[in-house]
């Protein structure tokens, strides 16, 4: 890899999950390398998305179960809470994972760090604040931006997005989420638990439409009860400001409806970000993201890419993955092709809810002969002793009875959905999970109870 | 009018030029006039055009004159199709 003809042997483009690991293996080789950030060191997770939500959540669960904690005989009457210092918790939270503007981490561990835009302006060679940096190899892992979607009236109307409303210095009253997807229910839970009233606008037919149906029916009913309003079936047609407020108009069911809310949170899913000049590259493209072979190698070859700006996933972890994937492929001439069969995925509110392999719509979809089965957590003695109900396992087998997807909907479930995970990726049977021994008063009991129907 | 971006010309050559929002102005106009549109609309259709081209360079330092060709055509083709065609391929079609 290493040519002197060029500035760098390596130039990752975006310093996110997606370039942050190959960053750091290519610099360990001891090549030449640099990584270009166009905002904040450490890319989106650390900064403004999973890490600053989930720290947010956390303590919103907290609260929660301490305002419902009369039952087990505690006195929660004065309880409240302080939103400037839950912003200094989430702050925190940031600081510490380490990853949050960590510039400094890459230049210790010799990496050049430059700040500002990438554009390509030849296969070799990119501008970067009007000085241009040429590399042998690059890593293009610029990662995604919030949808907007085309809705009359939003550009003027000082809308949110997930970043923005977590900077918000008071949970606004009222609340429209437009989007019904992970990031936008985590948020209307938050908020929700936090006193605002919600509303979330989803255009499919249910929440969390990635995800098995039983776990969105089932996660609508619980946000009800929180007091967040569910419209399915809706299109966003026009926000408009009224003083302080937003009149957001909203078709459902062949007719418009309105009304006005204090805020309007766009959380409509996130589109690559592909405008870096890859076409003086030569870099093949869609607005769905840069195509690349099973080994990660654009249509230029000296040219690599992950994470969110493949379009494929925006997991944190298949990011990581892939980038370590990048750098083995960079560095090495044995290539590796990444393995996305048992890539779990987790929503993280409460419960939260996690899926691995395939959903059984995606069974459907590929007509495969499957059997499927399905505990509810109120059959399981850890439901007694936490007076927790609201949930359940959900395995899906091939006819066989190797597991080929999972859904866990229960306190926990992104730690419990790992055992499925094993399951699907090392094709285990039913039988032999119902077989393997779980700990008493454990949610875990739940999957031991649902293979134990299919083995 | 000269922004402060650096255009790096087809053949590659260096030093670069700087963006000149007058000469992509003319260009757009000469292309709605090449295909028989009104002269006011012609200038309207061309300022649109070059307004929303300095938009998308507002963080582009250098970019290359195939990057303002094909970013000027994608505008072009949204409010005069039949002029985006000429200026695509004007080259071919003279």
């Amino acid at each position: 890899m290493s040519k002197n003809k060029f500035d760098f042997d390596l130039i990752v483009i975006g310093s996110g999950a997606g370039g942050s690991a190959a960053a750091t293996i290519a610099a360990r080789e001891g090549k030449r390398v640099a990584i270009v950030e166009a905002d904040t060191f450490g890319g989106t997770s650390p900064n403004w998305g999973d890490v600053p939500i989930k720290s947010l959540l956390h303590a919103a669960h907290l609260f929660d179960e301490a305002r419902h904690g009369s039952r087990f005989g505690l006195r929660t009457n004065t309880i409240g809470y302080n939103y400037p210092t839950l912003r200094a918790w989430k702050d925190l939270a940031v600081k510490r994972t380490g990853a949050g503007g960590n510039r400094k981490y890459y230049e210790n561990e010799g990496v050049t760090t430059i700040h500002g835009s990438a554009h390509f302006l030849s296969p070799h060679e990119i501008s970067v604040n009007r000085r241009n940096y040429s590399a042998a190899s690059f890593l293009v892992a610029s990662g995604s931006s919030p949808i907007i979607p085309a809705v009359q009236g939003l550009e003027d109307s000082d809308y949110d997005t997930p970043r923005t409303i977590l900077e918000a210095i008071k949970p606004p009253k009222s609340l429209y989420i437009v989007g019904g997807g992970t990031t936008a229910v985590e948020l209307a839970q938050l908020m929700a638990t936090f006193g605002t009233k919600v509303y979330i606008a989803e255009i499919a037919s249910r929440l969390l439409p990635g995800y098995d149906s039983e776990a969105g029916e089932l996660l609508e009913k619980l946000l009800a009860d929180q007091g967040v309003t569910t419209i399915t079936q809706t299109r966003t047609l026009a926000v408009e400001k009224e003083n302080i407020a937003h009149r957001v108009t909203y078709s459902r069911g062949g007719s418009e409806h309105s009304l006005r809310v204090d805020a309007v949170l766009i959380a409509a899913g996130s589109t690559p970000n592909v405008d870096i000049g890859l076409e003086n590259a030569g870099v093949a493209y869609t607005a769905a993201g840069i195509e690349v072979n099973d080994f990660l190698q654009t249509t230029v070859k000296h040219i690599y890419a992950a994470g969110d700006v493949l379009g494929r996933h925006s997991y944190t972890h298949t990011a990581l993955l892939e980038s370590r994937i990048a750098a083995s492929n960079l560095l090495s001439k044995n290539k590796l092709t990444p393995d996305y069969t048992a890539t779990p995925k987790v929503v993280f509110t409460y419960p939260s809810i996690a899926s691995v392999g395939l959903s059984e719509d995606d069974c459907l979809r590929r007509d495969l002969n499957i059997k499927k089965a399905f505990a509810p957590l109120g059959i399981i003695a850890r439901s007694n002793t936490s007076d927790y109900r609201d949930g359940f396992v959900k395995i899906i087998t091939d006819k066989k009875g190797v597991v080929i997807g999972a859904t866990v909907m229960a306190p926990g479930a992104g730690e419990l959905i790992h055992e499925l995970t094993l399951a699907v990726k090392y094709e285990i049977t039913a039988a032999e999970l119902a077989a393997t021994p779980h700990a008493f008063l454990t949610w875990s009991e739940a999957i031991r109870v649902a293979a134990a129907k299919l083995a | 009018m000269s922004l402060a971006i650096d255009v790096v010309k087809r053949s590659g050559k260096r030093p670069t030029e700087s963006f000149d929002l007058d000469k992509l102005l003319r260009s757009v106009l000469a292309a709605c006039l090449s295909v028989r549109t009104p002269e006011g609309e012609a200038n309207d259709t061309a300022r649109k055009v070059t307004g929303a081209v300095v938009i998308w360079l507002d963080t582009k330092p250098a970019v290359t004159s195939h990057d303002i060709r094909r970013i000027t055509s994608t505008h072009l083709s949204r409010f005069h199709p039949e002029a985006a065609y000429f200026y695509q391929h004007h080259k071919h079609i003279i």
